[in-house]
């Protein structure tokens, strides 16, 4: 078992390395990143300033490096106070001038606002996972509702309209019911729902002090979890429909059990296998849709950041997001693949 | 299928989740408890574009210089005339060459109050530290976006110096008469030094200055609040303490319909500008506030020192024909720009009649320098005298914009069609074509420039030969308008100086590297019971004289 984790965290982090290095290349064809810090207009002289204190004075192979080293727990650094205060770092080993230090992986700042990436990932986290998390909920429960519904009433009027329904929100790309959701409801309908035409979930009043929205993650939610809904929809309903034309049910009507308990204790548990599979694989893609569902609703998640800092060229901040959305769905994928193995005998370590 | 399986799927979910949840609450640790509430009135105006520093030397844009003007103030100040006021320094004198300022520093104007300051109350301004501000600005480890100003103007040795700490001397290189309008500049506010040694380059974030509000709080992407400086300096003409509102707070809604929206529902004190996206709900057709909120709201508007152009870059990219001057005058004489204010922007804006410098400036003259006006004969026959006819025998010329001009390019397209003149767009996103343009890798490109400070080299500099590609965007060469800008730098007498500019305009638009557009207009939407908000031709928000009826 330990092995098996070991394993997997060793492929999940050469994921990780080629994701660093392939996106640090990628994103350097875009542009000159110090030209974007300027205003309008500038010299030579402060563009020089302005790329050494980038760091883009570099070759791109030490800069490549120098991120490696950055954001790698066990580092090798100049041992100054300046460096000690910037990279947060505890001291293992002196070498000569260098000291090999242990430090949290540092991101560096964002090129535009030289704030530092962590901070500012650490401020857009929650939004995005509230969001992916109240969306699967949402798809979840009303899914599996509608599901059952209609497989109740199968070939009924409610049964076509159920699917029909899945069927649109199927095709539709979840950024497109979000902006005619904001349209309708954070519009036109503006007086009757109350609801922000767009709006972030933690926001401020105007005297800076904290305030939470929820009304703000309503339509965000439906717009991301239309798609998971539909397919959570049609995956009950056929799971229903065939586990109601089993045997055992046919025994359990003749025993004079009523309908209601037939449906919900004996066929809904045995149904919902499959779909509660299914689920657990979404969970990371959720989070992927979330990013253009950020931007529909100015929604400032990791989504928001990501697209935001690429349109400026703010590498630092797009390398750093990046990295941490393959974090986190590397170690989604290893916490699922580990649980299944401690939950299901059957599932080989091998 | 077993049932027992159903409960692991269910754990498996659960395990993903919490795993979720206990990152998600990781990040919530800062919410700090919040002050309690007043009845205190402050002014509301929403950022779209977001802040990315409060710290002077990174004051680069417009929403950065905005914040910034109202925690800081510099040696001199602009007032909505554009006129160069006394701020921090009382008074200057100019030596007769023109090389050496010397500024009377006030001994009235404290900093904001802060713990690192002896008892926490803000020290007193000197000359010493304006020293400080200037050196801090040009030393190239702050690595300011502004040190531009500064480089090759101030003397080698010394250009900065506190005589004492009242007296302030800079000292140019060669006369520069514009300077003190650069003085005038958001960069060139005096900060503290023991404020910003100790925080480095979190001062973005901790700003400390003079100015007639205090920071008090930046959520970053939420909300920006300032509160009034009780110790302000400056007092209004009856003797009160300037500021009158109890603070500021700014919002950092990107999506600009909503920002609309809420400012239709009186959640924010004012709306700049127009975007496409409310733009037919807020001015009629003529360019007058729209009836539906007339009855609470009100517009200000004043011309805006920024001129929209079409550039060609002269380095040699552009297509042979094009090179020609007589063609780039025709293509001139094609485009109908009143046509253009009508439909495509409500009324909004001046057509480009004249030169490269719009109204507002005192050389500016439609007489003197007399632009391209529509005229479909003209520009045949131009075209017909370059070996033209109807535009037979000219290549594709490819126009390259972003999507906020798709609208005025396409219309360009479209009239260029009449002389035969056939023009592609190519749309990019805005920090591309930026790259693109600032390489010079784009043969003909849709620019904007804003004036710096109040002064028409801060227009004209843009062609002048010596200059890079920022802000010589076009690579413009010219032997007889470098002759005149020179000329006109060390010309003292305004009316002279004057003369030169449109000497320079005159040249440049005979040989047309640029095709202007319009020359824009500030809008300012404010709910009617805002008083005392100007508006002026920089754009520049100053809130310290406005109040709420």
């Amino acid at each position: 078992m330990l092995r098996y984790v070991i394993k997997k965290i060793a492929y999940g982090f050469t994921v990780l390395v080629a994701v660093v290095a392939l996106v640090f290349l990628l994103i350097q064809g875009l542009g000159d990143p110090a030209r974007l810090t300027q205003g309008q207009r500038t010299d030579i002289a402060t563009m020089e300033a302005v790329r050494k204190d980038l760091g883009l004075d570099l070759p791109l192979g030490v800069r490549l490096l120098h991120y490696l080293n950055d954001v790698s727990p066990i580092s090798i650094y100049q041992d100054t106070p300046e460096n000690k205060s910037e990279y947060r770092y505890s001291k293992i080993l002196p070498l000569g001038d260098r000291a090999l230090v242990f430090k949290t992986p540092y991101l560096g700042r964002s090129y535009q606002s030289k704030k530092r990436v962590t901070e500012i990932l650490r401020e857009a986290l929650p939004q995005t996972i509230i969001l992916g998390l109240s969306a699967i909920i949402f798809a979840t429960i009303f899914g599996i509702l509608l599901g059952v519904w209609a497989a109740m009433r199968q070939f009924s009027f409610t049964d076509s309209s159920i699917l029909v329904g899945s069927i649109l929100g199927i095709s539709q790309p979840s950024y497109f019911s979000g902006m005619i959701l904001a349209l309708v409801f954070g519009y036109w309908l503006r007086d009757y729902t109350g609801l922000n035409y767009t709006g972030d979930l933690f926001s401020t009043d105007m005297y800076g002090d904290p305030i939470t929205q929820w009304k703000n993650l309503i339509l965000p939610t439906i717009a991301l979890g239309i798609r998971p809904l539909a397919i959570i929809v049609q995956l009950t309903r056929s799971t229903m429909l065939e586990t109601l034309s089993q045997d055992y049910i046919r025994t359990a009507k003749a025993k004079g059990v009523s309908n209601r308990i037939v449906v919900l204790k004996h066929a809904l548990r045995n149904a919902l296998n499959p779909v509660v599979t299914a689920i657990s694989g979404w969970l990371a893609a959720i989070l992927a849709g979330a990013y253009f569902i950020e931007i529909v609703f100015d929604f400032k998640g990791l989504g928001y950041e990501t697209i935001n800092a690429l349109n400026n060229l703010d590498l630092p901040v797009a390398m750093g997001s990046i990295l941490f959305a393959a974090v986190l769905f590397v170690s989604i994928n290893i916490l699922v693949d580990v649980l299944y193995g401690w939950l299901d005998p059957r599932v080989s370590y091998d | 299928m077993n049932y027992k399986f159903s409960i692991r799927s269910l754990a498996i979910i659960a395990g993903v989740c919490c795993f979720l949840c206990l990152l998600a609450c990781g990040g919530e640790g800062t919410k700090e408890q919040g002050g309690s509430k007043t009845d205190k009135r402050y002014f509301r105006y929403n950022q779209a574009s977001g802040i990315s520093s409060l710290d002077p030397a990174f004051a680069k844009d417009q929403a950065n210089i905005w914040a910034v003007n109202q925690l800081f103030n510099g040696l001199v100040q602009m007032d909505d005339e554009l006129n160069i006021l006394p701020a921090i320094a009382k008074s200057w004198t100019i030596n007769s060459d023109g090389l050496t300022y010397t500024f009377v520093i006030r001994d009235d104007v404290h900093f904001h109050d802060h713990e690192l300051f002896p008892d926490g109350k803000g020290t007193k301004v000197t000359a010493h530290d304006v020293e400080y501000s200037f050196k801090r600005l040009v030393d190239p480890l702050t690595a300011s976006s502004g040190s531009w100003l500064f480089n090759d103007r101030i003397a080698d040795k010394d250009p900065f110096v506190a005589l004492n700490d009242s007296i302030f001397q800079m000292k140019l290189k060669e006369a520069f008469r514009p300077m003190l309008g650069i003085l005038s500049m958001q960069y060139c506010s005096i900060v503290p030094e023991r404020i910003v040694k100790n925080y480095g380059k979190e001062f973005r974030a901790n700003p400390i200055g003079t100015g007639p509000f205090a920071f008090k709080k930046w959520d970053e992407g939420k909300v920006l609040v300032l509160t009034k400086n009780d110790n302000y300096f400056e007092k209004d003409a009856a003797g009160q303490s300037l500021p009158y509102m109890d603070g500021v707070s700014i919002s950092f809604m990107e999506n600009k319909r909503n920002a609309f929206l809420k400012f239709k529902d009186g959640e924010l004190d004012m709306l700049s500008g127009i975007d496409a996206s409310y733009k037919d709900e807020v001015l009629t057709g003529e360019g007058a506030l729209h009836p539906d909120l007339s009855a609470a709201k009100q517009l200000l508007r004043s011309p805006y020192m920024n001129t929209e152009y079409l550039g060609f870059s002269m380095r040699g990219n552009l297509p042979k024909a094009y090179q020609d001057k007589r063609v780039r005058q025709a293509i001139n004489h094609a485009f109908d720009r009143e046509k253009m204010i009508r439909y495509l922007r409500n009324n909004i804006g001046k057509p480009a009649h004249s030169g490269f410098t719009p109204p507002g400036f005192p050389s500016f003259n439609e007489q003197l320098v007399p632009g391209f006006k529509f005229n479909l004969d003209k520009a045949k026959g131009l075209l017909k005298e370059a070996g033209y006819p109807d535009g037979k025998g000219l290549p594709t010329l490819k126009l390259e914009t972003t999507s906020s001009y798709q609208d005025v390019c396409t219309f360009f397209q479209n009239q260029l069609k009449d002389i035969g003149v056939p023009i592609e767009l190519e749309i990019h996103p805005p920090s591309f074509l930026r790259n693109k343009i600032a390489k010079g890798e784009s043969a003909f490109f849709r620019g904007s420039w804003i004036g710096d400070y109040p002064d028409a080299e801060t227009y004209l500099t843009v062609f002048y030969g010596g200059n890079p590609a920022p802000p010589n965007y076009t690579q413009f060469k010219n032997k007889r308008y470098d002759d005149f800008y020179a000329k006109a730098l060390a010309t003292n007498k305004d009316e002279s100086r004057y003369q030169l500019y449109q000497e320079m305009e005159r040249t440049l638009l005979a040989e047309a590297p640029i095709i202007p557009l319009f020359y824009d207009e500030v809008l300012r939407f404010t709910g009617k019971d805002v008083e005392g908000l100007g508006v002026n031709a920089f754009n520049l928000l100053s809130l310290k004289k406005v109040k709420f009826k």
